[in-house]
């Protein structure tokens, strides 16, 4: 049987999927030459992978490792 | 490609391949190796990712094409073929006195502490005014071109200091220096990019190497 996942593997799961999107965003960015480029990598990129950070450190300092009621 | 973008871009993909890992099996993480992964993944490798970006990308924004890639300054990339050594970028640019890959940043930065960073935030305002407002025309300068970032080159050079025009009159090097007399308003080095007069101009042709 299949465990449900706890708090903090939702929230490692989510940090995970922002910083993909994040570092995505700065993949394209490299290869397009325009200051629009650059305003993407810096406030959506920026954004999302300071985001995913974050929320990868509150994980760590959350100590909840029961699993979610969901 | 550059060595330094390709090395970012493997980091990136490595990155995406790790976080990928833990985002499919978050479950690793309970584990001391886990952990490790994570705080490596999640943590470490993006913010090399990041660092190593925003160098990357402040560095592109430096060059010609990045400079020229807006609608707006198409006309000023025209001015610096302009066959006429009396246009001061067009001579800058096609004698090779400024890097032609970085012609336009090499003249309107600033040759101050946070020159550079304030010739981004300038560059910030620029984009905001292109999608937001509504660039002026012909484009101006915020402020004065100050004659500091013209010396940043030019001083000590013996074209500068032993020129004929610049020596005549004793007190016009000191005030010259002292950005008291213009370098481009003085009717001295006046012609610069002068965009309203490229219909008229001949330009010069580039020889195949």
């Amino acid at each position: 049987m299949k465990s449900q996942p706890t708090k903090i593997e939702n929230r490692i799961r989510l940090a995970g999927i922002l910083l993909i999107a994040g570092l995505l965003v700065e993949l394209v960015t490299l290869r397009w030459s325009h200051p629009t480029a650059f305003l993407f990598f810096l406030l959506l990129g920026g954004a999302l992978m300071a985001l995913g950070i974050v929320i990868y450190l509150f994980s760590l300092i959350s100590a909840e490792s029961k699993p979610s009621p969901e | 490609m550059t060595g330094n973008t390709t090395i970012l871009v493997a980091v990136i993909l490595f990155s995406i391949v790790l976080i990928g890992w833990l985002v499919l099996r978050p479950s690793i993480t309970a584990t001391r190796g886990g952990k490790m992964l994570a705080f490596v993944a999640l943590l470490i490798f993006p913010v090399l990712a990041g660092g190593m970006g925003v160098s990357i990308q402040l560095e592109h924004s430096k060059t010609t094409t990045f400079c020229l890639s807006c609608h707006v300054m198409e006309d000023y990339g025209k001015s610096l073929r302009v066959d006429d050594r009396s246009f001061v970028p067009a001579t800058h640019f096609q004698y090779n006195l400024v890097p032609r890959d970085q012609a336009c940043f090499t003249c309107h930065t600033d040759y101050t502490m946070f020159g550079d960073v304030n010739a981004k935030l300038r560059g910030l305002k620029h984009v905001y005014a292109y999608y937001v407002g509504t660039p002026s025309q012909p484009i101006k300068l915020y402020q004065p071109y100050n004659n500091r970032e013209c010396l940043h080159c030019h001083l000590g050079a013996r074209g500068f200091e032993e020129s004929e025009a610049h020596t005549k009159d004793p007190e016009a090097m000191s005030r010259m220096k002292l950005n008291q007399l213009s370098c481009s308003t003085s009717e001295c080095h006046n012609i610069v990019h002068n965009v309203q007069q490229l219909k008229e101009a001949t330009f010069w042709k580039e020889q195949a190497k």
